[in-house]
């Protein structure tokens, strides 16, 4: 999974995987992403983007290989990973007894932002939530958490993020914002590491993706690499991937017909 | 770096340490205030200092005539306690609840487990921030200790200075002195300090697993029979009591307190750094349970509270916490059986007897109904077609289930230790009816969240006098039970004497069984209010969500 290019790798996972117990939730995988790439992990619930995620930012520790992010060891050096990139989980929250504002006041001086007060402002303000500043995180809306969550990933202008279904919950006015956002990032030289099952995210946004299934790699390119034809879709390339033709897809709606 | 992108050094321990404190104690006010009105919150070190202040009104019925000098041998001030026995169980009393407090490298993985849950707390804050765990739970700790000397501690021995204080207006007197507030507050802040590290060390040590869990135990249990054994003398073990016993002048406080406390704080980093570090969570198939569990209960009615039995069933065993909860359970009852033992060893000139241990084995029923509230989130219950009251009874069933043999095996060690099996039917029912009692009082006061109600004024003061109340008239009406020959007869004596009063031998014939038949109607006045607690569940949770 390496990129043609010749710029400055970024991430880089060496046999990099992850067994709990008896169950293998990654596969030992390699993996380089460069700077200014959109990199997209997809595949169906449960296939192992988030363990692949959080391995790569010291979130869990792997059972094989290693990786590196923005040139330091993830295994020895979680912190100065965690300092460096931005952070958004798939299913996390902030935490429930700070308010909006403090929320992101403390991820700032955990950084030693500068301006932190006008930073604060300025991402309340733009993921809209300046009538929120003083709710517990507990009391807003999912969708209002996760924008605590982006803003927390964003306001310390890490040069790579690591994103998580970032779009879940989010209104459709955010989600245009967020997805302008990231383009922005990416062309001012920065790098994305996305993780979803939402096809549409990666044929919008991606310069590369790799689609992953039980935990192990099917295929990684560019969109085109991955079409065995033209006019094929990203949805048939995925559905041709994991293994499930169209006819059991259908096949199965049928059924449920039946029964009913 | 590519343009406009800075590469940060991660936060030295220093400015981390500081920021996740300040976060923390916002975090720790938030959750107080979240459960019970700011107001409540506020009048509880109030409710504290007034308490604190009676008792030490109170202190002149202990310690008699003799001003109490917090350097010098009390012995020549005795009555019937001496200042020095008084001393020891404030820090005893103190050690063993921070022993119990400090458990939170337990709890932080259960945080940490539930951050994907409805709440979020700062203790896994690790996991996305530039944060490591040491310096997280460092932060912890001295905010729990903080917490504890600012809510309880100081309005505790502020409100002994204002008992001091009217003694100039009033006609009371007290023992303490004014000099002795402050080596006082500083010695019990010291006892708080080193029992929730000492408690935080060994829950660390023990969650690495392995041979841990075996050596943390027994090193505990070894310290605590030396301790009881009179092998490490009490006083020793104890810092702050170390320091208050008089084995330093006053003028050296200082030069010993702060590096005993500097010590606590080098050990809670030690200690920290003692946890698994990283955020594994464990993923594995597991043979099914709910049904097996669920098919046994057949004594319980089919429907939903057979099928929320089981559910809380399922819970204890697969979240692990079984040996967490029966340990916060048994070790209590221990205790007890060690204050039997001790007492019956050392002919305690009042007439302990196994009813006199009874109520208290249900007292400490609280501590398992509070495990029972923090191991899963009730949130999902909300999208189900039930409501909080059978939550809470169900998980009353639970307790009973799982708790009532070791209750039953206690006196049955207890009747054989005091060679008094005559007394152990009575004993039993004295038991199971406290049982009943505060649970069901524990549900209707406290709903789901007991654990949070603690700093709630309002309901710890009904909880005090609705616990303390039949729990001290069975425990005196038991001794009519014992050898009364030694007892003596201090009510009368103050209820007749006033401030004057002093201790004489009993001179009232007792009537043993009226005073049983006494503890047997109290036991079903027990068990009357906790059908009446159980009836007001529906009306007081009835419209509440699931939340804890």
């Amino acid at each position: 999974m390496a990129a043609d290019n010749s710029s400055e790798v970024l991430v880089k996972a060496r046999d990099l995987g992850k067994r709990f117990d008896e169950f293998i939730a990654l596969h030992p995988l390699n993996v380089e992403v460069r700077a200014g790439e959109l990199f997209g992990v997809f595949g169906p619930n449960g296939a192992g983007k988030s363990t692949f995620i959080k391995l790569l930012t010291g979130q869990l520790k792997p059972t094989t290989g290693g990786a590196s992010v923005l040139g330091f060891n993830v295994a020895r050096s979680p912190r100065e990973v965690k300092t460096n990139v931005g952070i958004v989980p798939e299913s996390e929250s902030p935490p429930s007894y700070l308010t909006a504002a403090e929320t992101l006041e403390f991820n700032g001086r955990l950084r030693g932002l500068e301006d932190l007060e006008s930073k604060v402002e300025y991402w309340l303000d733009w993921f809209g939530l300046m009538d929120k500043r003083s709710t517990l995180c507990k009391d807003l809306s999912k969708g209002q958490r996760q924008k605590v969550m982006l803003a927390s990933a964003f306001m310390h202008e890490p040069r790579l993020l690591f994103l998580d279904e970032p779009f879940v919950n989010l209104d459709p006015i955010h989600q245009r914002k967020c997805r302008g956002y990231l383009l922005d990032h990416i062309a001012k030289g920065g790098t994305i590491f996305l993780c979803s099952h939402i096809l549409e995210i990666a044929e919008r946004l991606c310069t590369r993706v790799a689609i992953i299934d039980h935990g192990s790699v099917l295929a990684a390119g560019t969109i085109d690499e991955l079409k065995d034809r033209e006019d094929e879709s990203l949805e048939d390339v995925f559905i041709r991937l994991v293994g499930t033709s169209m006819e059991e897809i259908e096949g199965s709606e049928d059924g449920l017909t039946e029964e009913e | 770096m590519a343009s406009g992108f800075v590469l940060r050094s991660a936060p030295g321990v220093r400015d981390a340490f500081f920021v996740t404190f300040i976060m923390m104690f916002k975090e720790e006010w938030r959750q107080n205030i979240d459960f019970a009105k700011r107001r409540r919150i506020v009048l509880f070190p109030l409710l504290v200092g007034l308490f604190s202040m009676a008792v030490t009104i109170g202190l002149r019925f202990l310690v008699g005539s003799g001003e109490i000098d917090p350097w010098a041998d009390a012995e020549a001030a005795r009555e019937t306690f001496t200042w020095a026995e008084l001393r020891s169980g404030l820090h005893i009393g103190l050690f063993l609840f921070s022993l119990g407090m400090g458990s939170f490298a337990f709890v932080g993985r259960a945080i940490v487990s539930k951050r994907s849950g409805g709440k979020s707390y700062l203790l896994g804050a690790p996991a996305l921030q530039p944060l490591n765990l040491q310096t997280t739970y460092l932060a912890y700790y001295v905010k729990e200790v903080i917490f504890y000397v600012v809510m309880i501690l100081s309005p505790a021995v502020a409100g002994m200075g204002a008992a001091i204080f009217l003694q100039h207006y009033l006609s009371t007197t007290t023992p303490l002195l004014f000099s002795s507030l402050f080596p006082l507050l500083l010695c019990l802040s010291l006892t708080l300090g080193q029992g929730l590290v000492l408690s935080f060390s060994g829950s660390a040590l023990w969650s690495r697993g392995g041979i841990w869990s075996w050596i943390v135990p027994i090193t505990a249990l070894v310290l605590a029979a030396g301790i009881a054994l009179g092998t490490i003398p009490i006083e020793n073990a104890i810092a702050g009591l170390w320091i208050q016993e008089g084995r330093l002048i006053d003028s050296r406080i200082l030069l010993f307190a702060i590096p005993a406390f500097s010590g606590c704080l080098l050990l809670a980093w030690i200690a920290a750094g003692w946890l698994p570090e990283d955020f594994e969570i464990s993923v594995s198939s597991r043979e099914d349970l709910f049904l097996p569990i669920h098919d046994r209960l057949t004594f319980i009615p089919a429907g939903r509270m057979r099928l929320l039995v089981a559910k809380e069933i399922v819970d204890v065993l697969r979240s692990g916490t079984l040996f967490k909860m029966l340990g916060s359970y048994i070790v209590p009852l221990l205790f007890l059986l060690f204050l039997a033992w001790m007492a019956d060893f050392a002919r305690f000139p009042i007439p302990f007897n196994l009813l006199s241990y009874a109520p208290f084995l249900g007292f400490f029923g609280f501590n398992f109904y509070s495990w029972l509230n923090g191991i899963d989130p009730p949130d999902h219950y909300n999208t189900l077609p039930m409501t909080v009251p059978s939550l809470l009874k169900a998980k009353i069933i639970t307790y009973f289930l799982l708790t009532t043999w070791i209750g039953i095996i206690f006196m049955l060690l207890m009747a054989w230790m005091l060679d008094e099996w005559s007394e152990l039917a009575a004993a039993m029912v004295v038991m199971i009816a406290n049982s009943i009692y505060i649970v069901s009082l524990s549900a209707w006061l406290m709903g789901l969240r007991p654990n949070k109600a603690i700093f709630d004024a309002g309901i710890m003061a009904k909880f005090w006098v609705a616990t303390s109340a039949p729990l001290i008239l069975l425990f005196l009406l038991s001794w009519s039970q014992g050898d009364t020959a030694m007892l003596e007869n201090w009510s009368q004596q103050v209820s007749t004497g006033g401030f004057d009063a002093e201790a004489k031998v009993l001179e009232l014939e007792q009537r043993a069984s009226t005073d049983l038949s006494g503890i047997l109607s109290i036991c079903g006045i027990l068990l009357a209010l906790s059908f009446l607690f159980l009836r007001l569940l529906d009306r007081k949770w009835g419209s509440t969500p699931f939340e804890n």
